[in-house]
């Protein structure tokens, strides 16, 4: 089989699909059981009134739970990607904000958050793996079609 | 390998995506994320009325009350399973404990439930002891008997064997703990630790002042740092 440009993009999106969507159900499912500790996560980056950053933490975890679920199944494979993506953005966003201002944080991205000690702080590496993770899901907006998609369902 | 190339360019009738079972799948992860979310929302939202343990008051966020007419105070957040909470207890307990015996400082102890479940059953234990009078004693004897986090040891028999230890009554320790008598005082006191901006444990609040660890250059984690910091806002 020649490999083409037409049958290697499916599964460039394949791998796009499960890195975002795998990514995001991993990170989501470790901090369900812990409910408090995201919302203490969240009210760290001090962005938030307390409230509404402990509300957001709550529910998050389960939000990504959802959009990594759609993405590994291969559901809405455009929309899930774009807004997979835009979730990224304002994780870079939410991370850069909290190293501008010198907070010294973890992410808790994975479950933990919270303070760190000033050397602790992973903030480029959190960057960097969530600008790869943004690249994966706008790459789906574009060419949402890839290989084991349940989009492809009937086609 | 042409008629396995079904790109989404090839378009007509037979090729039309399959609607019903892309919509129910929406549908159902849908269904899991809000049902999922507003339960988490629910249940970790303060509750008006909650039986609140011996000397533990709404006031001061659920804490548990020593010298409540003092007039410097110090608000410690903790969970028995953290091992910085250990550590914190096993150098500074001493003078906390001096210091509730001198009646001059009012010192409330939040139990926060972080790590997981058995954080909970540790927590609703810590007022199960208090119910007996030995919130101090059951709360030393936590960090003494501390285990790895997550570890699966601190189930509630398991507890209840740790409290007979420390000669609570074993029989009236065991009916509070195992109808979870004191469950939604700790969400209580979770929630107002939200409010209090309380991020991690142990969080110590002098005064209305948040001590950072880190930051701040302190180092709480000696007798040394810790009491300097006191001798700061007075306190000796």
């Amino acid at each position: 089989m020649k490999v083409t440009k037409e049958n290697l993009l499916p599964w460039i999106g394949l791998v796009a699909r499960l890195a975002l969507g795998g990514v995001l159900f991993v990170a989501g499912a470790i901090k369900i059981p812990y409910p408090y500790k995201a919302a203490a996560a969240m009210r760290a980056y001090e962005l938030l009134p307390n409230s509404l950053a402990s509300f957001f933490g709550y529910i998050l975890p389960w939000f990504e739970v959802g959009l990594g679920l759609l993405l590994i199944l291969g559901v809405a494979s455009r929309l899930s990607g774009l807004i997979g993506a835009l979730l990224m953005i304002l994780f870079i966003a939410a991370i850069s904000s909290a190293w501008a201002r010198g907070l010294t944080i973890d992410c808790g991205c994975f479950g933990g958050g919270g303070q760190v000690a000033a050397g602790e702080t992973k903030y480029l590496q959190e960057i960097i793996r969530d600008i790869g993770l943004a690249i994966a899901g706008f790459y789906l907006y574009f060419q949402p079609y890839s290989r084991f998609a349940l989009d492809n369902r009937g086609k | 390998m042409a008629s396995k190339n079904r790109g989404p360019q090839r378009g007509g009738k037979n090729n039309e995506p399959d609607p019903v079972t892309r919509w129910i799948v929406i549908g159902m992860v849908s269904l899991v994320v809000i049902i999922g979310a507003v339960f988490t929302v629910v249940s970790n939202k303060s509750s008006a009325s909650v039986a609140l343990p011996p000397g533990a008051s709404k006031e001061d966020g659920y804490g548990i009350v020593f010298n409540p007419d003092a007039t410097s105070t110090i608000n410690i957040w903790e969970d028995f399973q953290c091992p910085s909470c250990k550590r914190f207890e096993g150098i500074n307990g001493p003078k906390i404990y001096s210091l509730i015996d001198q009646g001059k400082t009012k010192v409330v102890f939040h139990t926060l439930s972080f790590l997981g479940d058995e954080s909970v059953v540790a927590g609703m234990g810590a007022g199960c002891a208090a119910d007996q009078g030995r919130f101090l004693d059951y709360k030393n004897f936590m960090y003494t008997n501390q285990q790895e986090e997550y570890s699966g040891t601190w189930t509630k028999p398991y507890v209840i064997s740790m409290a007979g230890q420390i000669g609570l009554d074993e029989t009236k320790f065991a009916a509070c703990l195992n109808t979870d008598k004191y469950r939604k005082w700790l969400t209580n006191s979770a929630a107002a630790g939200g409010d209090a901006n309380i991020n991690g444990t142990p969080t110590v609040v002098i005064n209305g002042t948040i001590m950072e660890s880190d930051p701040q250059q302190i180092n709480y984690y000696t007798a040394e740092g810790f009491t300097a910091q006191l001798a700061k806002f007075g306190i000796k």
